[in-house]
């Protein structure tokens, strides 16, 4: 019984140490959009004050005695647990799950793998396109001010000859062609990964073999209409196209 | 030779999708499930620290005692009564309970035990972190406050409190002793304490009911085909019965369910809006734990109303929204 009070001290003081890790060493940004990174502080603190509190428990209580306040313990003990029981091992087994995983799978954020089949887009439906992307400088929009300025209007021609310099990763599937196409893409991520979705602008280079999925580019150039999957749409045909390392905030965050 | 590429494409893509390797897909499901878990996680301790403030420090007999005398308007202020007890549906059931001792009409508090796990500060805000200011959000308040009234409505017309509740929850016969004396005050310090070790408890008992689904949310966008996802999700009745049985089985705490719905929402996955309110208005009030808490308080007959009820009354208006309403 205090084997597994002393488990559930740990597991909570090391999830906390874990989290306020994740924002130390700036890995948050590949789970969560960063105007939540508070809410994470949060989480570590209480965390580490629950399992503070554990350990002062367990220190200074006899141990035949762990019981507290008995008012408490009467009036929720035939109702499931909610007492000052310690965990059971199932959910000490099942609470280890996300800090095993952390700790043990390399972080990573999601790129060209994490995109299925129908997972990219290169127009915006649902939050539709935004006009006051117009008000932002050619050479100063990301990927996402693109989309949305693609999607708010119908007239792919309008976009003819404006420059971009663009950082993404690369992604191309079946519909590209492998020679000359790929795609500079990005995920946006409003609250967490969960409501991650791909955008991406479809960039044409002589040599974009020399590009591999998933490889994080700078892409400059201007663009032109051409045809894609059977539609009009713009394309950057690249001027440069230079390595570069994954961005602090692999997300973009509308 | 154009069109020849269009036709096969999809094949093409479905080979380029399974040979994704195993390792790749572990840290795919790794980051997504970390992403739902720490936005979460924060909204399900916040959660567990107010219970168990409230557990420590407010007295029941105050609130059963403030309740209005008409019974139609206090089962209107038993649906709000949340805001001040911001209490998740794990920690309604024995407030309720003891609110029943205290006397309180078992209408108002079904009103309450429906609605209080929605109705709720830190619920609002995750909905809000989830899903902004829109029709999710409007949506899962008002359809919770429809069925809560409705269902405590109906229990106006019921008859006494001995036929409706569980030997422990009347206070005619009392649970334990000690519960029908008033609570005597306790200190700051000692009481913070002990709130922090209630809430710590709390959190291990809800938390593996996160763990579970963030998995599933995460396991479903990794590991399945989102083709064949979409062909449940994309349906108005077939999506809102979905997910209905879904928030049934997974019992994931109302702080914390709107993160989850949003891998549901996300357009990959494309859960229908209807389906989405449905999900996080009857989630909270009825699933396998709940229902399990409810047996501690009412009668096995009454409790079958409370989950038949609130589960038909939301597929309906879930459908209903789906079939009627443009987002």
């Amino acid at each position: 019984m205090r084997t597994r009070l002393w488990l559930q001290a740990a597991l909570e003081l090391l999830l906390g140490l874990y989290l306020l890790e994740t924002l130390i060493t700036g890995e948050i940004s590949f789970y969560i959009a960063e105007r939540f990174n508070w809410l994470a502080v949060l989480a570590g603190v209480i965390l580490l004050v629950m399992g503070s509190v554990s350990v002062i428990t367990l220190l200074t209580e006899a141990p035949a005695d762990p019981q507290l306040a008995p008012r408490t313990v009467t009036l929720n003990a035939n109702l499931m647990g909610h007492t000052h029981q310690p965990a059971r091992w199932l959910m000490l087994v099942v609470l280890a799950i996300p800090l095993a995983l952390g700790i043990l799978v390399p972080a990573r954020p999601l790129g060209a793998s994490a995109i299925g089949q129908s997972g990219i887009t290169t127009s915006l439906t649902v939050a539709a396109g935004d006009t006051n992307t117009f008000s932002i400088a050619p050479e100063q929009r990301n990927v996402l001010d693109w989309v949305r300025a693609f999607s708010a209007t119908t007239n792919p021609e309008e976009f003819s000859g404006q420059p971009a310099d663009l950082i993404g990763f690369v992604y191309r599937d079946a519909r590209f062609d492998e020679a000359s196409e790929f795609m500079v893409a990005r995920f946006t991520v409003s609250c967490c990964t969960a409501d991650a979705i791909a955008l991406g602008v479809i960039v044409n280079t002589e040599n974009a073999r020399e590009w591999s999925q998933d490889a994080w580019v700078r892409v400059r150039g201007r663009f032109q209409t051409r045809q894609f999957d059977g539609k009009v749409t713009p394309v950057l045909v690249a001027e440069s196209i230079e390595p570069t390392a994954m961005p602090d905030r692999p997300y973009l965050f509308p | 030779m154009a069109h020849r590429r269009d036709t096969i494409a999809p094949i093409i893509q479905c080979e380029r999708a399974v040979r994704v390797d195993i390792s790749t897909q572990l840290s795919l499901f790794s980051t997504r499930f970390l992403g739902i878990f720490i936005e979460a996680v924060s909204f399900l301790l916040l959660g567990t620290l107010v219970s168990g403030l409230i557990e420590v420090f407010i007295r029941k007999e105050d609130v059963a005692r403030m309740m209005p005398k008409n019974p139609f308007a206090a089962i209107v202020a038993g649906s709000f009564l949340g805001f001040l007890f911001p209490v998740c549906e794990c920690g309604v059931v024995p407030v309720t309970r003891r609110l029943y001792q205290k006397g309180l009409p078992v209408a108002v508090g079904v009103a309450f035990l429906l609605a209080a796990p929605v109705m709720n500060p830190i619920v609002l805000a995750s909905t809000y972190a989830a899903f902004g200011f829109g029709p999710v959000l409007v949506g899962r308040y008002v359809v919770t406050l429809i069925m809560a009234l409705a269902v405590g409505f109906l229990f106006t017309l019921s008859r006494g409190p001995q036929q409706l509740l569980s030997v422990n929850a009347l206070s005619t016969v009392g649970g334990a002793a000690g519960s029908l004396t008033p609570a005597p005050r306790i200190a700051l310090i000692p009481g913070l304490m002990q709130a922090i070790r209630l809430a710590s408890g709390e959190f291990f008992d809800m938390g593996r009911y996160l763990v579970f689904g963030t998995a599933l949310a995460a396991g479903l966008q990794t590991f399945v085909a989102q083709e064949a996802l979409r062909s449940v999700a994309t349906q108005p009745v077939l999506s809102v019965v979905a997910m209905a049985s879904l928030a049934f089985l997974l019992s994931v705490c109302s702080t914390t369910d709107a993160i989850l719905a949003l891998s549901f929402a996300n357009p990959v996955n494309g859960f229908t809006t209807g389906s989405i309110i449905t999900f996080l208005s009857f989630g909270p009030m009825v699933d396998i734990k709940s229902t399990l808490m409810y047996l501690g308080v009412f009668k096995p007959k009454i409790v079958l109303y409370m989950v038949i009820l609130p589960f038909l009354m939301s597929i309906l208006i879930g459908v209903f929204l789906n079939l009627n309403v443009r987002f």
